[in-house]
């Protein structure tokens, strides 16, 4: 191994020195162009040439662009450096062999001091495995190509592929053919397949590191010949054997070549799981076959393939072309499958075909008996119900359903029905069902239970435990939709054989039968695979909402858009950014929402949910009261109640306190002819005046020059109310001088206090004017003057500039003078007087009362009597006057402003 | 009394020896049998093979013929009726089993110049890619293989026994002959052929019978 490296370096070494003569390089590399392997060592050697100018020690190595480490060098001698270096990646790197720049030559030819080699890297190719052949046929031959195919294993690099070469060897004569590929199948042709003939097949796989071979095949040629699948085949019905189908094939090759074993499948039309037939059966040179025990009338399809005989050898060809055929049509071998569904006005009776009704079936023979009727008529009589099925319907697998008879539902009455099916062959059997009197006499299943699995619903139930069971109906119910099946009375656990939808509502009900005889039925509802809703329930509210209450009402989810069992709703409600939710039980379809903000938009939705998922309603919208109801009302009736009372209570204080209030609002006026006074004026009638004197229209303003001889009274006269309005404001003294009716109060108030101030301020007082009535207390008047005059004054402490400019506060005054002289009209100083005033004349008083301040105020003389003293010098210049009037002059009714 | 206990003791050890002895002559028997049913496979094998390729040959050679009237126009049957010389026997010599199998052998290798002749000529009066071509190729191809399967079958049924190679030289081909002379000599070359083959069918028969059988008779005289 050593020497053979050693002759290997020395030629690479002599041919190198010619190159590198000729090159005229000093550092030479072996061995050039390298191909390595991956995962081990490379060691290459530099030599130094025709030169001694540098030695070994002045050499090193770079791989690519990487100087390697020192530690990697072997010195062989002096003009010689070996390095060693593990190969790694894959990618091709060039090594090269430089020298130090020891001294100007090197410097000046530097190019001739390095050398390089380019690193091309690959890995050992490894054994192809599972290596198979086949020779397929071609026409009547078969073909003179083996086509071999095989697992490539172990990794390549593009620099060094690895090729791989099919090689087929005939052993006996040697003769060898083969081809090469990159890939991992290939084709080798020769001149004819030798059949019968040993074959040695292996692969090789090369590359520039190496070469292996695979596990060699070495078989008989018609070990790898896969023929063609029998040709012609052919089904044959025959009208004999409605149970069995013949099936006729050709070979598709010559025995000659390949004797051949067969295998045949079939199925029903429409189902897509075979039925092989076993190969015993088939496993001679045969090209028929006889099936059997199928089922009459049922449409099969049949296909065929082949393979050589021998065991182990050779391939299965393809499937034969389907062959379809239809047996032939047998009677029926079952009975119908009868059942009931009992509706509001009756029993309907509806049956399946046979299960076996091997034909078309093409009327069904049904006969009811009740016993009543039996007893009446002796006998009952086959009804004949014609059916018109198609092809379709007797060769699906969903048998129809026909609706033989309806019957009014008789209580306490059994039926019995019969109902054979008839095909054009002949007749079923009879089946039979009881309809008892009281189905309550049958004792139910127990412990029912439905669940899905598997998309498949599966039924586990007890049996009744009083009498023995025939067996059971299964019946499920959706929609309208019934379908039904039966099972043996044995039968604890089964599955609905029907098609079954998801997300649809089963109502599933077990019926024990006794000996035909239908018992009472178990039911449960079940889902095959539930869903979320379709969508959610639609809200609304129940009346009106309220001020912080709504009664959302909703109705159940039809049952298609369930898709599920509701497992509780939820109820959203918004009025802005936050949303409340409340959820509720799947039986509940109402809800009051409380603690709602009044006069407030509220947007409402319900979820309804199932385990698999939820969905929303509709949105509702409405919006609360801002007051509740009867809150209005109560507010209204609480404040017309409180009115009510107030007034009544003011009505029974005015009605108790009559002669109060009337002492104090209309205080009693002495009749002037009552009086004593009038005792000296004898010359005064004392007889009333007529209410026309009384009138007063006769009212005049008088000239202040005109009446300067009277004054005087009328300053005595503003002197009483002054007095008595010590505890009225200002405002109600302003310038009139308490000759209202109003200012009668003040006038009953005595206060002897009040004398100090009531001498400042008459001391005060400026008297504008006076008012002379024509007929005013013409029986007081002392004297006897034919014309009686009633004066007037008013009063005022500011002058009567300022007054004016405080209208607002006259005209105040002013009003409720003309109030109280509404009230009290100027005619009330004569209480007994039942004689009107005229009233034209009066208001037009009242409208010269606005610019004359001081009413008529007729105060009572005996209060104001006692009180009438002359204040000052003014007053007391008047007084010799005053007898002439019969007006008593009215003291203190003013404060000086 | 001891002399009777020695003599129970040796009769003991005679019945054991008895025992180990038989087990072992049954063992050895039952090998011998597996040996010979082997060798009998063997020789039923490669005896089918050549029964079933040759059974194939004469197949393809009688399509051959038909092809080989269809593809030569008119008066087709009228060349088969001829006959030409130095065609090979047809018929099997020997006595004896070897003696019809080398006879097969050496009839076989026969046979095969005569179809490089047949394909010569006919390649100038067919088209390249006429199917005859191609069957005579086959036929003579698988004709080489039957020699081979002959050759393999005889050596191994007489392993001591050289396989003889044709006597008398180089197989005699006809001289150059006309287009008539062509299709005649063709056609008889092939119907010769079909006839052999039709022999070696029996033969080989006749063989599987006597031989195969024999030599399960000899091997268990034998052992």
């Amino acid at each position: 191994m050593v020497s053979s490296r050693v002759l290997q370096l020395l030629a690479c070494l002599a041919s190198l020195l010619s190159a590198g003569a000729e090159d005229d390089s000093h550092l030479v590399i072996a061995p050039q162009s390298p191909v390595l392997e991956i995962g081990t060592n490379f060691t290459a050697t530099c030599m130094i040439i025709n030169t001694a100018e540098i030695t070994a020690d002045d050499l090193y190595w770079n791989l690519s662009k990487t100087t390697v480490s020192k530690e990697q060098y072997i010195k062989i001698n002096k003009t010689a450096l070996n390095v060693t270096i593990p190969i790694t990646s894959e990618k091709p790197e060039w090594l090269f062999c430089l020298c130090k720049r020891v001294s100007p030559k090197v410097v000046l030819n530097n190019g001739r001091f390095i050398h390089g080699i380019l690193l091309v890297k690959g890995y050992h190719p490894e054994k192809p495995e599972n290596l198979s052949c086949v020779a397929v046929q071609n026409g009547t031959y078969i073909s003179p190509s083996i086509r071999c195919e095989w697992e490539v294993v172990g990794r390549q690099t593009t620099e060094v592929p690895t090729t791989y070469t099919l090689i087929v060897r005939q052993v006996l004569s040697g003769e060898t053919h083969y081809t090469s590929t990159p890939a991992k199948t290939a084709q080798v042709p020769l001149n004819v397949f030798p059949s019968f003939m040993l074959l040695d097949i292996w692969v090789e796989a090369h590359n520039k590191l190496g070469t292996i071979e695979s596990e060699h095949l070495k078989k008989d040629a018609n070990y790898f010949v896969k023929t063609n699948p029998p040709s012609d085949v052919t089904v044959i019905s025959e009208k004999s054997f409605p149970t069995s189908l013949l099936i006729n094939w050709a070979h598709p090759i010559a025995s000659e070549y390949l004797r051949l074993m067969y295998q045949i499948r079939f199925c029903r039309l429409g189902s897509h799981i075979w039925n092989y037939v076993p190969l015993e059966d088939t496993s001679e040179y045969i090209q028929s076959f006889r099936l059997q025990n199928l089922r009459p009338d049922t449409v099969y399809v049949t296909q065929v393939r082949c393979k050589n005989s021998l065991k182990n050898h050779g391939f299965w060809s393809n499937w034969s072309n389907n062959a379809t055929e239809r047996t032939q049509e047998d009677r029926p071998r079952s009975k119908p499958d009868l059942w009931k569904i009992v509706t509001e006005d009756g029993i309907k009776f509806i049956c399946k075909d046979p299960e076996l009704s091997n034909g078309r079936i093409t009327r069904f023979d049904i006969m009811i008996q009740n016993p009543k009727d039996k007893i009446k008529n002796g006998s009952s009589e086959w009804e004949r119900i014609m059916v018109n099925r198609s092809e379709a319907d007797s060769s699906s697998s969903h048998r129809k359903i026909t609706l033989l008879k309806k019957i009014p539902l008789a209580d306490k009455t059994s039926v019995k029905v019969y109902v054979t099916a008839i095909n054009s062959v002949g007749k079923s059997d009879e089946a039979l069902l009881v309809i008892p009197a009281n189905a309550n006499e049958f004792a139910p299943v127990e412990e029912l239970m439905v669940w899905p699995h598997e998309g498949q619903l599966l039924l586990e139930w007890k049996p009744p435990t009083s009498t023995a069971v025939s067996e059971y109906v299964v019946e499920w119910v959706s929609g309208g939709q019934i379908d039904w099946q039966r099972e043996r009375g044995s039968t604890r656990r089964t599955v609905i054989k029907g098609n079954l939808e998801r997300f649809v509502c089963y109502n599933v009900s077990v019926y024990p039968i006794y000996s035909g005889r239908i018992g009472n039925p178990a039911h449960a509802e079940v889902f095959l695979e539930e869903g979320a809703p379709v969508r959610g329930p639609t809200v609304k509210l129940n009346g009106n909402p309220g001020r912080n209450e709504a009664k959302l009402t909703w109705e159940e989810i039809p049952q298609h858009s369930r898709r599920g069992f509701i497992t509780n709703y939820t109820i959203f409600y918004t009025s802005g950014a936050e949303i409340h939710a409340i959820t509720v039980p799947a039986n509940t379809t109402s809800y009051t929402l409380t603690s709602l903000s009044a006069n407030t938009k509220y947007d409402t939705w319900i979820k309804a949910s199932t385990i698999r998922g939820s969905a929303n309603g509709f949105n509702h919208s409405f919006t609360t009261l801002k007051y509740a109801p009867g809150e209005i009302e109560g507010i209204v009736v609480g404040v017309s109640l409180g009115f009510l009372f107030v007034v009544l209570m003011t009505m029974l204080i005015c009605f108790y306190k009559k002669d109060l209030i009337k002492k104090n609002f209309w205080p009693q006026i002495p009749n002037p002819g009552e009086s004593t006074i009038g005792n000296w004026s004898p010359d005064y009638p004392l007889k009333a005046e007529t209410p026309k004197e009384n009138c007063l229209s006769g009212i005049s303003v008088l000239d202040m020059d005109i009446c300067d001889g009277k004054c005087v009274i009328e300053e005595d006269k503003a002197s009483l109310p002054l007095k008595k309005d010590k505890y009225l404001s200002e405002e109600h003294s302003s310038g009139i001088g308490g000759s209202s009716c109003m200012s009668s109060p003040r006038q009953s108030v005595s206060d002897s206090d009040e004398g100090g101030d009531m001498a400042d301020t008459t001391s005060s007082t400026i008297q504008y004017s006076s008012v002379v009535a024509s007929s005013g207390y013409k029986g007081q008047t002392p004297n006897s003057h034919p014309q009686q005059s009633i004066f007037s004054r008013s009063e005022s402490t500011q002058p009567l500039l300022d007054s004016e400019e405080n209208a607002d506060m006259v005209v105040q005054d002013g009003s409720r003078q003309f109030q109280h002289f509404s009230r009290q009209p100027c005619c009330t100083h004569n209480a007994g007087n039942k004689d009107t005033t005229n009233c034209d004349d009066f208001s037009q008083l009242a409208v010269e009362q606005q610019e004359i301040p001081q009413s008529l105020d007729f105060c009572p003389l005996e209060e104001d009597n006692e009180q009438i003293t002359p204040t000052d010098e003014l007053s007391a210049d008047w007084l010799p006057t005053v007898p002439v009037s019969s007006y008593m002059p009215q003291l203190g009714g003013y404060r000086p402003q | 009394m001891n002399g009777h206990v020695k003599s129970m003791s040796f009769q003991q050890f005679m019945e054991s020896a008895t025992t180990l002895l038989s087990l072992l002559l049954i063992m050895a028997v039952d090998s011998t049998k597996t040996v010979a049913a082997s060798r009998n496979q063997q020789c039923g094998n490669a005896l089918l093979q050549t029964l079933k390729l040759t059974r194939l040959v004469r197949k393809e050679s009688t399509d051959l013929i038909k092809t080989y009237k269809l593809y030569q126009g008119e008066m087709s049957d009228l060349f088969c009726e001829g006959s030409v010389n130095n065609i090979p026997d047809p018929s099997i010599s020997g006595l004896d089993p070897s003696e019809k199998i080398v006879s097969i052998y050496t009839n076989l290798q026969m046979f095969i110049p005569h179809f490089k002749r047949v394909y010569e000529q006919q390649t100038d009066l067919q088209l390249p890619t006429s199917p005859l071509l191609t069957e005579l190729t086959n036929v003579s191809l698988r004709s080489r293989n039957l020699a081979l399967l002959i050759k393999t079958f005889y050596q191994s049924l007489f392993p001591n026994l050289p396989v003889p190679e044709p006597a008398g030289g180089p197989t005699t081909l006809p001289l150059p002959q006309n287009v008539f002379q062509q299709k005649v000599y063709g056609c008889v070359v092939l119907k010769t052929y079909k006839k052999f083959l039709l022999d070696v069918s029996k033969v080989l028969n006749n063989i599987k019978g006597t031989v195969c059988r024999r030599r399960i008779q000899m091997n268990a005289l034998f052992f």
